[in-house]
């Protein structure tokens, strides 16, 4: 066998079937997206015309394009600053409740991830509905009437009804993520700390958040990715709209792709689009990195 | 391990390989081979009576943008494939169809894929414009489809010629108009409105009583750029207008009408003219509001005729359904008989097809005037786009749209949207929504329409 494995041609060729898939599925994508992407193609099969980098010069003054970059960050903001909080703050409450309660609970806040999005984006559109939705019809009843809104309808509550939807729904995830994590810490540790007089609020920030950094840091990554590449609820609900208000990066690229017939100018995005992606992983990397804890 | 193993493993695993590609393109091709052999050797049923011959089993596939195949346009489609896999049964015809929205996106999925569907639903202008630069679509012979047996209205395939080559043939006569609610006008004593003026006032009352005036498929876009264009000639009178200005034939601030239209637009959505909802709600959720009378008035065009004679709808809303002509503007140009009028909906050959004979055969018997046209117009799903003979069994709202059509004084021919690139229409569309909710001044959305026909007439 060790021979075998000596072999550079045995090895070559082992290699061969992952790397032959990965070059397939991965890069040659890849590169047909950036071919197409300095061309002024209207989709697959029609004329082909180079025209150099003409979109990405296009794209830097695309004023729709930055606003869909901007949505996206928010929204990774959003996940990173108020969902992820939350969900460490429930995994520890999780953890500490035990018992039955514990797999109750557990089981109803994965509920939303189970849920398949084109139900949870109908349900919040008749959720928020302006005259039949619940939300306003809950708000009337308590006396706020004056704060009912056309949520989703409005340029000006959009967006924040829309992140408020993708927290919520993403809010399961994080919280099995990070109750793993809880999970993982071991009982000595917070014992010890105790007898070092730490109490309280103290006890979770100088012992649980350290030791979930492994996880935080993995999470953070994630979620950043999955707000760039969100697509789904936000075509489901507002398409973008109203008048752009909504925009993100994935739902403007499908839209130029396939509604405006820019195939050529879709794949420029595409290719910004991974370019974007891959910074924003190395720098949630090296951000977190050096943070990390051992026990 | 011997040097032999290595040789064996190696070997084994080219062969895995090999056997791996071999199977796979294997498999492609016999399907290929599967599917087209009826088609090689249909031509021999194609002489017309199929009876003499028994004829090879074909499955034709059709894709259409409606998915209701139990009432209106859904129900005459299927009715003509009904008929005609009763009088061909050696012919299957499957039917996959998609609202509105998914079936425009598939189609270009489709056409992309170069997908061997046969017969397509087409919309006119820049949709089919993208399919026919793909060449995806068939080339049709407009000699082929003159005379009796189609009976098609002159200047109809407008929207599906491309330099001088037809692509496709139009279905219906589309001709925007508002429906409205007799009864939520009578119960509470409003008056229905014959200008714009009127149309706010009513809105205003209607708000007042807790009921949604003017149904939008806001989320759309489309309805509300074709409002746009009808308050435009409202204004002007004139047709031409907004159609040279997207052909780049004058600019857009030569036409004072255009901003004017803009700011009416706006106002319309200030003054809550719309449902309130308006900007999330698609066709569906638009249509639904009306039929179930939450709404006072709907903004569509002439081929939702089916709704009168809908056995899903209630029939109070059936009996009370009532049209009315889209209304002028005081000291406006254009008179309430000029029509935003269009070809809009049709359907093409598929070049990618692999029964042609099969499905051409049945493409023109779609298309016969005694078809698609009969059977839209007698159970009242739509105004075909050819001649039709009133059967005296119209219902009221087909009469009233018969009318309205018959005594146009003029018609658009073209909708804005769809008479350039489809970089135009999201470039215009994506303004009007920026328009109605506020984010952009009607002036910058005279610069924003400016912009997208600069670009669209640049290439």
């Amino acid at each position: 066998m060790h021979r075998v494995l000596r072999d550079k041609l045995a090895i070559a060729i082992f290699v061969l079937p992952g790397l032959a898939f990965f070059v397939l599925t991965f890069v040659a994508p890849i590169l047909l997206s950036g071919y197409y992407s300095l061309t002024d193609t209207l989709g697959p099969g029609t004329d082909v015309k180079m025209i150099g980098l003409d979109n990405y010069l296009e794209l830097f003054h695309d004023e729709r394009f930055w606003l869909a970059l901007r949505n996206a960050l928010l929204l990774g903001a959003g996940f990173v600053i108020l969902q992820h909080p939350v969900c460490i703050a429930f995994a520890v409450l999780l953890d500490r409740i035990g018992g039955k309660a514990e797999k109750w609970f557990r089981t109803i806040f994965f509920i939303p991830c189970v849920i398949s999005v084109v139900v949870i984006s109908r349900m919040w559109l008749s959720l928020l509905d302006p005259t039949f939705g619940m939300f306003n019809k809950v708000l009337a009843g308590i006396g706020l009437s004056s704060w009912q809104h056309v949520w989703l309808g409005d340029p000006k509550t959009a967006l924040g009804s829309l992140l408020g939807i993708l927290i919520w729904a993403g809010f399961g995830w994080g919280l099995l993520f990070y109750y793993a994590g809880v999970k993982g810490i071991p009982e000595e540790l917070y014992e010890a700390a105790r007898l070092d007089g730490a109490t309280g609020l103290k006890l979770h920030l100088r012992i649980t958040v350290p030791l979930l950094s492994p996880v935080i840091s993995v999470q953070v990554t994630l979620a950043i990715i999955t707000a760039l590449k969100q697509m789904e609820t936000v075509f489901l609900t507002t398409n973008g709209g109203p008048g752009d208000s909504t925009q993100f990066l994935a739902v403007y690229l499908y839209n130029q792709a396939f509604a405006a017939s820019r195939y050529g100018y879709a794949n420029a995005i595409s290719i910004l689009f991974i370019v974007v992606c891959l910074i924003a992983t190395y720098l949630s990397n090296q951000f977190i990195r050096d943070k990390s804890t051992e026990y | 391990m011997s040097k032999l193993s290595l040789k064996t493993m190696v070997s084994a695993l080219a062969v895995l390989m090999t056997a791996l590609i071999v199977l796979t393109a294997c498999g492609g091709k016999n399907d290929n081979a599967q599917e087209s052999s009826p088609a090689a050797s249909s031509p021999a049923a194609s002489g017309g009576a199929s009876a003499s011959a028994p004829a090879e089993n074909v499955t034709l596939r059709f894709f259409s943008n409606l998915p209701d195949r139990k009432s209106g346009q859904g129900l005459a489609e299927q009715t003509v494939i009904d008929n005609y896999v009763k009088e061909n049964p050696n012919v299957k015809i499957e039917v996959e169809a998609l609202a509105e929205e998914p079936f425009k996106n598939k189609l270009k999925a489709y056409m992309a894929s170069n997908e061997p569907i046969d017969v397509t639903m087409v919309h006119f202008g820049a949709e089919v414009g993208t399919l026919v630069s793909a060449g995806w679509v068939e080339e049709l012979n407009p000699k082929d489809y003159e005379g009796e047996q189609y009976n098609f209205l002159p200047g109809v395939f407008k929207g599906f010629t491309f330099d001088g080559k037809l692509y496709g043939l139009p279905r219906n006569s589309d001709y925007e108009v508002i429906y409205y609610n007799k009864k939520l006008f009578d119960d509470n004593g409003i008056k229905v409105p014959t200008t714009l003026e009127e149309l706010v006032d009513a809105a205003k009352a209607f708000r007042a009583k807790n009921i949604e005036p003017l149904s939008m498929n806001g989320k759309d876009l489309w309805s509300l750029a074709l409002l746009y264009q009808n308050i435009a000639q409202r204004i002007s009178g004139d047709q031409a207008s907004i159609l040279d200005a997207t052909a780049g034939k004058k600019k857009f601030a030569d036409d004072p009408a255009l901003l004017e239209a803009a700011k009416w637009m706006k106002k319309l959505a200030d003054e809550k003219v719309f449902n309130t909802a308006y900007m999330t709600m698609d066709y569906g959720a638009s249509q639904n509001l009306f039929t179930q009378g939450k709404a006072a008035m709907w903004y569509m065009g002439s081929w939702e005729a089916g709704m009168a004679a809908n056995q899903q709808l209630s029939e109070e809303f059936r009996k009370n359904l009532g049209v009315i002509k889209f209304p002028t503007v005081a000291g406006g140009k254009g008179k309430d008989t000029d029509l935003l009028a269009w070809n809009g909906g049709g359907y093409a050959l598929v070049k990618a097809s692999q029964h042609k004979e099969e499905a051409k055969k049945f493409f023109n018997y779609l298309m016969s005037a005694n078809q698609w046209a009969k059977v839209a117009w007698d159970t009242g799903a739509a105004v075909p786009a050819q001649k039709y003979t009133l059967t005296g069994k119209e219902t009221e709202v087909q009469k009233q749209l018969a009318d309205i059509q018959l005594n146009a004084t003029s018609t658009a021919g073209m909708t804005y949207i769809d008479a350039s690139s489809a970089a135009y229409k999201d470039a215009t569309q994506n303004a009007i929504g920026k328009l109605v909710t506020g984010a952009d001044s009607p002036e910058k959305f005279m610069e924003e329409m400016q912009a997208a026909a600069d670009a669209a007439n640049k290439k």
